[in-house]
């Protein structure tokens, strides 16, 4: 008797310091935001909002701190990644889902879970290295050849640091991202549904296109949302071929810049200038709420999703 | 009776060798921790190193963060000493920063030795003007308005990415701030340097310490662009550089124009172990370590004594 009340002392014990500690580690985010909150408190109050968020200068020390240049960059480069990488993903996650023979997917997932774990610098260092130099001496020169009358695809930047060249490293790295999470929702559809639309005469791509891809597309636009995200937030893979100048890009093949390249660009630096520390910091509180907005969306989508289907 | 003796004179030598080597340790024990610019790091290091062979019971952190934590570091007194590789800021001193010019470095202008005016530009050199018309307002584009020669290629300018010491002084050479410098933007000195040696159009500027082999000799694949600081049109003998031995020289003797002054910032006046350090790495000894690690440049023997006076 003794000895099990003590055991039930401990059980509760322990159920109550893994309560703290969920509790305090899902406070943290709350913490970060008031956090940047508060040191980004001195910007807000100095800098109106309006030349904050819509002027396109950015000149520190003269105190001008416009984030259009590099909010519009990060949008850019973004875009530019998604469009690459989602529908090359989804059709990828489709085949290993639906087609490819149970050793091939064994052999390919390990390969992606490779790819997504492999660190953001490496693929910068394979963006200057390779990617930069092909953007510089292949695409562009064909793009301008041929394509030269399309308005963004025109530009006078001569190096291959540039939107595009930042956008096809950050479709490499949220590719497996994307398939892996798509690969996963496609694969949990009941069987029974393939079956009886087999039965009915439909052929298996018809299945796929009206039957599963149907059914599975909530879930698929959460995978989306979260390699969006992943490709927002992403540093120092971008930083390193995007070419880092702050102006607004009108080509895929401008130089530009995005939020979290100013921050760890500038950071280490500026953080004793009381009033540069502050604007870094909001361009982190930016980034930060944008992320957690993205995730809370993809998070709805999936609760929707289980809530509808399970 | 012979062995008391023996054991006895032991015993006080030991104690006396003791007491003295307590005296001296008396004086300089603790902790000094330092950090910020990568610029000083290395220097700082081996600056450490010697001191803590000199006094045992002293301690020296060194990290580095970039000149702001450094900055920032002392300002909160997190640190006792920052290393910041920039001028310092109106609104870091009004927080009671004690800035100390502890080390020398210098900027140079670097093209690819592929460049196909490179003739002319190493006879003709570029002016502070030319420099100011192309990096800070884009008149000029090509390298034909440089280099006063027709070879019709435009000039490919690039620039750091990241806030470094390097870039502000440059700029501050052309008498602007980092912000202001037009050019695509690289990360870090060795990036900024391997894109001129890819580009034979580039043109960029490294920090002293990135630009000569441990040899001394310039780095393959690059040349550094005269400037013509004297304006006479020409490039004099003593505006090539084309080691470090000559670089070093034209620095010293206030010939080479683009160049900065790194700071220890101390929170107040410093003071103890902190002001022995300093003592220490503007030293003749301190110096001779500079040099050896060969990453920045010491101060200048007037200036060192100047700082010195300042302390005491």
């Amino acid at each position: 008797m003794h000895i099990s009340g003590k055991r039930i002392r401990k059980d509760a014990f322990a159920r109550r310091v893994m309560l703290v500690l969920t509790c305090a580690i899902s406070s943290l985010i709350l913490l970060i935001a008031l956090g940047l909150f508060l040191k980004s408190r001195f910007i807000l109050s100095g800098v109106s909002p309006i030349e904050l968020f819509l002027s396109d200068k950015w000149h520190p020390t003269e105190g001008h701190f416009g984030f259009m240049p590099f909010i519009i960059g990060t949008i850019w480069v973004t875009s530019v990644a998604m469009i690459l990488a989602a529908p090359a993903a989804l059709f990828s996650a489709i085949y290993l889902a639906e087609y490819a023979p149970g050793k091939l997917r064994d052999n390919v997932k390990p390969i992606l879970d490779v790819l997504a774990g492999i660190s953001p610098v490496i693929f910068g260092v394979f963006g200057v290295l390779i990617i930069v130099p092909w953007v510089k001496d292949y695409i562009k020169p064909f793009a301008q050849g041929y394509l030269g009358f399309i308005p963004f695809l025109r530009s006078d930047n001569f190096t291959g640091y540039s939107v595009i060249a930042a956008g096809i490293v950050l479709a490499l790295m949220v590719f497996p991202v994307i398939t892996q999470v798509s690969e996963e929702v496609i694969r949990s559809q009941p069987q029974e549904l393939r079956d009886s639309s087999l039965a009915l005469g439909a052929t298996k791509w018809e299945t796929i296109k009206y039957v599963v891809l149907r059914r599975a597309r909530p879930g698929i636009i959460a995978a989306m949302i979260l390699g969006l995200s992943r490709a927002f937030g992403e540093t120092i893979a971008v930083l390193m071929v995007i070419g880092c100048v702050a102006h607004i890009p009108h080509s895929i093949f401008d130089a530009a810049y995005t939020l979290p390249a100013l921050i760890a660009n500038n950071y280490g630096e500026m953080m004793s200038i009381p009033l540069y520390d502050s604007a870094l910091l909001l361009a982190a509180l930016i980034l930060l709420v944008v992320t957690v907005l993205f995730n809370i969306v993809a998070w709805l989508i999936l609760l929707k999703v289980e809530r509808e289907y399970v | 009776m012979k062995n008391i003796i023996i054991s006895l004179l032991i015993a006080s030598f030991l104690s006396i060798s003791g007491g003295s080597a307590l005296a001296q340790n008396q004086e300089f024990k603790g902790t000094i921790t330092l950090s910020g610019a990568w610029a000083i790091y290395p220097t700082a290091v081996a600056w450490a190193d010697a001191f803590q062979k000199k006094y045992p019971k002293v301690r020296i952190d060194v990290s580095a963060g970039g000149a702001g934590k450094g900055a920032a570091d002392a300002i909160t007194g997190l640190v006792d000493i920052g290393m910041v590789s920039r001028e310092p800021d109106p609104s870091e001193i009004s927080k009671g920063i004690t800035s100390v010019y502890i080390l020398h470095d210098a900027v140079f202008p670097v093209i690819n030795d592929k460049n196909p005016a490179l003739e002319q530009l190493m006879k003709k050199g570029i002016s502070r003007q030319e420099f100011i018309d192309f990096w800070i307002l884009g008149l000029i584009t090509t390298w034909d308005q440089i280099a006063g020669v027709k070879v019709s290629k435009p000039l490919h300018l690039y620039t750091r990415s990241d806030s470094c010491g390097a870039a502000s002084s440059w700029a501050g050479y052309l008498g602007k701030k980092q912000e202001d410098l037009k050019g695509i933007g690289v990360y870090g000195d060795p990036g900024l340097l391997e894109t001129v040696k890819k580009d034979s159009l580039g043109i960029g500027y490294n920090n002293f310490s990135y630009v000569f082999t441990r040899e001394g000799q310039l780095v393959s694949g690059v040349r550094l662009l005269p400037i013509d600081s004297n304006e006479n049109g020409k490039v004099d003998p003593d505006e090539i550089y084309a080691s470090r031995e000559e670089a070093i020289k034209a620095i010293r003797s206030h010939r080479y124009p683009a160049t900065r002054k790194n700071y220890f910032f101390v929170k107040g006046k410093p003071e103890g172990l902190i002001k022995e350090f300093i003592r220490f790495a503007l030293s003749e000894e301190g110096t001779k370590i500079v040099d050896e690690v060969g990453a920045s440049l010491s101060v200048p023997e007037p200036d060192r004594e100047e700082i010195l006076k300042g302390f005491y």
